[in-house]
């Protein structure tokens, strides 16, 4: 196979899957904390990581702001436009997340739902635990992946490249690891 | 990382807060009370004139009236491995709770309302924390069949769950002052053999 048909095969096989697929999950989880946002905003409260007598306005903001990042980018990975800058966007919360979730698991005078994806669970119990680590941490592998090697062939970032002949880094998959 | 990802990361995060922002101004900003719950058998707190406790007759229409008389006491009798479960500090013992449903407090179901229509503790009144957001017309129907003096037991699964503390504290922030989590879960009532009722066709308390 040739070099450009590999690209190919791993846009269709891997870059195109995990992207729609982390994406949409992103999209999933951001659309039931949207709706939920008071929901949202008592489950960050109940993670303490700020004090909410002092701080509780960080705690609005972040109720409100989180889920609208999850959100545009899930959508764009879905899409496939802004692949690496939403793939980077959705690596950061997954650590935030994680470290989040290590620091409520390391207090035990606290015990917050976690409220990932609204009220609706997946894979692991509401109550926080090392479940969610390990299912953040499963989800960093396809995130890292996309960060390194963008959305591929299939992405909407091939249709609106620059090509004026200006060297676009974001614009490399073609180069394998190169740009990304 | 490219120089042209930072500055789009950058500009995803910016137009969140943007439409977050929005959000919040359109539909109302959410608030943070302080999650002082109340919990535990202590004084009778509220209105100390509430009406005595009408025990529900057989086959009439279940309905719970605010309560008079409250435990005064932690329970010391034998103890009993389920009802007495340890729970999390700070909230009510299977004991505990059904001695305040056996009094007449109005419980509140937390959890997802497809669990509430397979089963829940007899009289409790579907009210989960999301719904504040989603359909507060039918939370308001709840909040307004209780009176805010009234003692409200919240319950969800048990163990750590936080469900009925999300509820707790929502409403407290609309002015209900006697609220008490029921540390033991849905299923170790269940497991006592306790009044249970399913679907949603109950009488709200």
């Amino acid at each position: 196979m040739s070099g450009k048909g590999k690209l190919w095969a791993e846009s269709v096989l891997l870059q195109f899957p995990l992207r729609v697929g982390l994406g949409g999950l992103f999209a999933f989880a951001a659309y039931n904390k949207i709706n939920g946002v008071q929901s949202f905003a008592n489950a960050i409260k109940g993670f303490s990581i700020v004090d909410a007598d002092k701080y509780g306005h960080l705690i609005v903001v972040a109720a409100y702001t989180m889920p609208w990042v999850e959100m545009i980018a899930g959508v764009l990975l879905v899409l496939g436009l802004w692949s690496r800058a939403s793939a980077v966007a959705v690596w950061i919360m997954l650590v935030g997340f994680i470290a989040a979730l290590v620091h409520v698991i390391m207090d035990e005078s606290i015990s917050p739902d976690c409220s990932c994806f609204g009220d609706m669970n997946l894979i692991c119990e509401s109550t926080v635990g090392w479940c969610q680590v390990i299912r953040n941490s499963v989800l960093l592998v396809p995130c890292s992946y996309l960060v390194w090697r963008q959305g591929g062939f299939l992405a909407l970032d091939r249709v609106f490249r620059d090509k004026s002949g200006d060297n676009d880094p974001e614009w490399t998959v073609d180069r394998g690891g190169e740009g990304a | 990382m490219r120089m042209k990802t930072l500055p789009r990361v950058l500009a995803i995060v910016g137009g969140a807060f943007l439409i977050g922002t929005i959000q919040a101004v359109v539909f109302g900003p959410v608030t943070l009370g302080p999650a002082n719950l109340t919990t535990g058998t202590d004084d009778p707190k509220g209105d100390p004139n509430r009406l005595p406790v009408v025990p529900p007759e057989e086959g009439a229409p279940d309905k719970h009236v605010v309560i008079l008389d409250y435990p005064t006491a932690s329970y010391t009798g034998p103890l009993d491995p389920l009802l007495d479960a340890p729970v999390p500090e700070g909230t009510l013992t299977l004991r505990e709770a059904k001695d305040l449903w056996d009094l007449g407090a109005y419980f509140i179901d937390a959890r997802h309302e497809h669990e509430f229509d397979a089963g829940h503790i007899q009289y409790a009144a579907y009210l989960e924390s999301k719904l504040f957001d989603t359909d507060i017309e039918r939370a308001n129907a709840v909040m307004d069949s209780i009176p805010v003096d009234g003692t409200i037991v919240l319950y969800c699964v048990g163990g750590e769950c936080d469900a009925s503390k999300n509820t707790a504290a929502m409403l407290e922030q609309y002015g209900y002052t006697d609220l008490r989590i029921m540390g033991a879960g849905y299923e170790h009532w269940v497991e006592a053999g306790f009044e249970t009722a399913a679907g949603s066709d109950e009488v709200s308390p």
